[in-house]
């Protein structure tokens, strides 16, 4: 009966959604680095503990207004409680685990093994409870037991939870980490040199009268400030011996520091790319509306370069390093992840359908792309996809791949020189027209509720008075151009109006039409 | 009277683009082939071979050159360049069309003597650009240049014509009283101003002006009558 109760209880939990929801929103806050909102969670953590630090060393020689102090050593601590209880609750689910058990055992026709399950349970909050980062939250909470003393000085324990709020920390953290072997490995060496020159020292000197050296513990602290290249001088060995072992030491001390530093620049440099990957993830997801560009190779650069030039974000992958660091070097968001493989959409954490505003496949190969296409049409349907074709035959191909537009660069090409060969002006006036060097432009103006709230038919827009023409209006209901309209066209929303003029003069006549 | 030619100087898909392109323009077109790219030709079978060295001469006897034109469209940016200075030493107002891979080589064929040179890399990135971000304005200008639509562009050369002369082009209702928009205007020197411009503004209409107009075919075949000519 109890059994049944417990089992019950976290069915009930596992399903409620208002308790998933919950739970959710507070595993978003707390351990979802990819959620938009944490940043602000974090930036009042690491302000809380500013305010605890400065507190602690505003108060060695000042008195502190009560209420701070109340502020620090009880609302401080509270958050921090409460925050250290909500993560051991979120990082792992119990009901999950009980669920678990109960239909493993009711599998194998035996009753729900109580005892396993707690015990698997605790192990699992145990196992967290004993990770540095949970140790240094709660020695964090213990400044709110302020009356001992001692325990007042666990507020700098607030200051390692620096790591756990600031991206740089944890990126310094995993710099070090990759280098944990070699760390470990000069660690130990240090700390065998310090312990023979401490004891050799201690032995050479400690008879002597006239030596500072009289304890083991002056021995030890002799060493580190020796091998530390710091050598401050209070404590030098006077014996013969004595210098013998300073000589080793001090050699022994450049061999460490030297190897120290090489170490920490090396693991930097090894670290450098993914570093700047991970930025650019962060960045990605965060903003709205990207191209992401498949590919980099010729057509593709200029494509990027005119994009950015239309103040566009565009992010580039492609699977060749060369031609990422290509991209790189010009100041480009470039990934060095295969367009064609899932996993790095995936490592993209990007929603494709809302934060993409096309893909554009631009590799100079058929099959590539194709193969592009594929791998974005199987995370989403509805993706806008552009794709290059170099071989005519493969056109079909692309279209089954779901390719949205393709481009036969060949063929746009001979059209381009049968409208040269049969109207040279007319060709150069529309090519103008696009072109970004001239102050003529060709611009579609969007027709929102807003603009409809002030025009209604086309008479009513005046566009002469603004020195714009009208060239026509696209019906977006009937998907179709109407060149020239008449004046009792009515507009509606979604419609585009395209306009030919000066720019300045259609940047104005826009903010004319958008007016309040 | 000798008849005018297209040339098409390369084996490759690009050549054949341009050659579909061409029927209806040029009766004769002819195809030739770099020696040094002979063996993909013998696997087409078609055109001719010829050498950079070669020597032009024969085309003058057999062609009106003057209204001719070629298309350099070798593999090689070199090669195209080298082939659009011999050219333009033999004939000095063929109308030489390079094609080149970069802007580069684009600028070293407009001084070779290039009359239009397309930079195909530029080309296909201000395509793909335009279709991302005035994707409307790309597909009704593409319709209107290549004629896939009721809407075509033309050019109407003014010729003896008292009904527009001495006008200012804003002094005339274009949409309203023809049903035409007029784009630009080219005077005699050459000069191309569109219409918006405030040059073309304080510019009077005069004959041998020519109009690139947009409009329905019947309006602009009714527009041209009132003026007589079309291009």
């Amino acid at each position: 009966m109890f059994k049944r109760l417990i089992v019950d209880f976290f069915y009930f939990l596992q399903t409620s959604r208002s308790y998933q929801k919950t739970r959710r929103f507070f595993y978003n806050f707390l351990e979802n680095d990819s959620y938009p909102h944490k940043k602000y969670f974090d930036a009042f953590m690491m302000m809380l503990i500013f305010i605890s630090v400065a507190t602690l060393i505003r108060e060695v020689k000042h008195d502190i207004d009560a209420r701070l102090l109340f502020f620090n050593y009880y609302i401080i601590s509270l958050i921090f409680f409460t925050e250290y209880i909500l993560r051991l609750w979120v990082t792992s689910s119990v009901s999950e685990i009980v669920i678990r058990h109960y239909e493993n055992d009711s599998m194998l026709g035996k009753k729900l093994n109580l005892l396993a399950t707690f015990y698997e349970v605790l192990r699992v909050k145990l196992r967290y409870i004993l990770s540095i980062k949970a140790i240094i939250d709660l020695l964090a909470i213990l400044p709110f037991f302020h009356q001992l003393r001692l325990l007042r000085i666990f507020i700098l324990f607030r200051v390692f939870k620096l790591f756990r709020y600031a991206r740089s920390f944890q990126i310094l953290t995993s710099v070090f980490s990759a280098k944990k072997f070699e760390f470990i490995t000069l660690f130990i060496f240090a700390s065998i040199v310090i312990i023979i020159s401490s004891i050799l020292v201690y032995v050479m000197e400690a008879m002597n009268p006239a030596s500072p050296i009289n304890t083991l513990f002056e021995a030890f602290y002799w060493s580190i400030v020796t091998i530390a290249t710091v050598g401050y001088g209070d404590i030098v060995p006077v014996t013969d011996g004595g210098r013998i072992v300073a000589i080793i030491v001090i050699t022994a001390g450049i061999a460490v520091l030297a190897f120290t530093t090489s170490l920490v620049v090396s693991a930097f440099n090894e670290k450098l790319d993914e570093i700047r990957e991970t930025k650019i993830v962060n960045n990605i997801s965060s903003t709205k509306k990207y191209y992401i560009v498949c590919g980099y190779e010729s057509i593709a650069q200029e494509v990027v370069k005119k994009l950015l030039n239309s103040k566009m974000e565009v992010l580039i992958l492609d699977e060749d390093e060369e031609r990422i660091n290509q991209a790189k070097k010009a100041g480009y968001a470039a990934l060095n992840f295969d367009p064609g493989s899932v996993e790095s959409y995936k490592k993209l954490q990007l929603d494709l359908n809302t934060q993409v505003k096309a893909i554009l496949c631009l590799r100079e190969n058929d099959v590539e792309n194709v193969y592009t296409a594929l791998t974005i049409r199987s995370l989403s349907k509805e993706v806008y996809i552009l794709s290059l074709v170099m071989q005519e035959i493969n056109k079909k191909k692309l279209t089954y791949a779901g390719v949205n537009e393709i481009l036969y660069s060949k063929e746009l090409i001979g059209m381009v020189t049968r409208e040269f060969v049969g109207q040279p002006v007319a060709f150069e006036v529309i090519h103008a027209l696009r072109s970004e060097f001239t102050n003529i432009n060709i611009e579609e103006i969007f027709i929102s509720n807003h603009v409809l709230e002030n025009f209604v038919y086309v008479k009513d827009l005046m566009s002469s008075m603004y020195r714009v023409v009208l060239l026509g209006v696209y019906k977006k209901k009937l998907e179709r151009f109407f060149f020239n309209p008449i004046d009792s066209t009515i507009l509606e929303e979604g419609d585009y109006l395209l306009v030919i003029g000066n720019s300045y003069f259609i940047q104005e006549f826009t903010k004319y039409l958008n007016k309040r | 009277m000798k008849e005018k030619i297209a040339l098409i100087f390369g084996n490759n898909a690009y050549a054949s683009e341009i050659k579909k392109n061409l029927f209806e323009e040029y009766e004769t077109i002819r195809i030739f082939t770099l020696k040094q790219e002979r063996k993909t030709q013998e696997e087409k079978g078609d055109g001719e071979y010829f050498d950079l060295s070669d020597d032009w001469s024969e085309l003058t006897e057999r062609y009106d050159m003057q209204n001719s034109i070629a298309f350099c469209a070798l593999e090689d940016d070199a090669n195209n360049i080298f082939l659009c200075i011999s050219l333009r030493a033999s004939f000095e107002h063929l109308k030489i069309i390079a094609l080149s891979s970069d802007k580069e080589s684009a600028h070293k064929m407009e001084m070779a003597g290039a009359t239009k040179v397309i930079p195909l890399v530029q080309t296909t990135a201000d395509i793909i650009v335009d279709m991302l971000e005035k994707p409307i304005t790309t597909h009704v200008l593409h319709n209107i240049l290549y004629g896939k639509g009721n809407l075509k562009i033309a050019q109407i050369k003014v010729e003896d014509n008292n009904y527009f002369e001495g006008k200012y082009p804003s002094d005339i209702e274009w949409s309203r009283d023809h049903g035409v928009l007029v784009l630009s205007i080219m005077d005699e020197e050459m000069n191309s101003e569109f219409i918006y411009s405030s040059q073309a503004k304080h510019h009077p209409i005069k004959n041998g002006d020519i109009f690139v107009v947009v409009g329905y075919e019947r309006d602009i075949e009714d527009f041209d009558k009132l003026i007589r000519s079309i291009e």
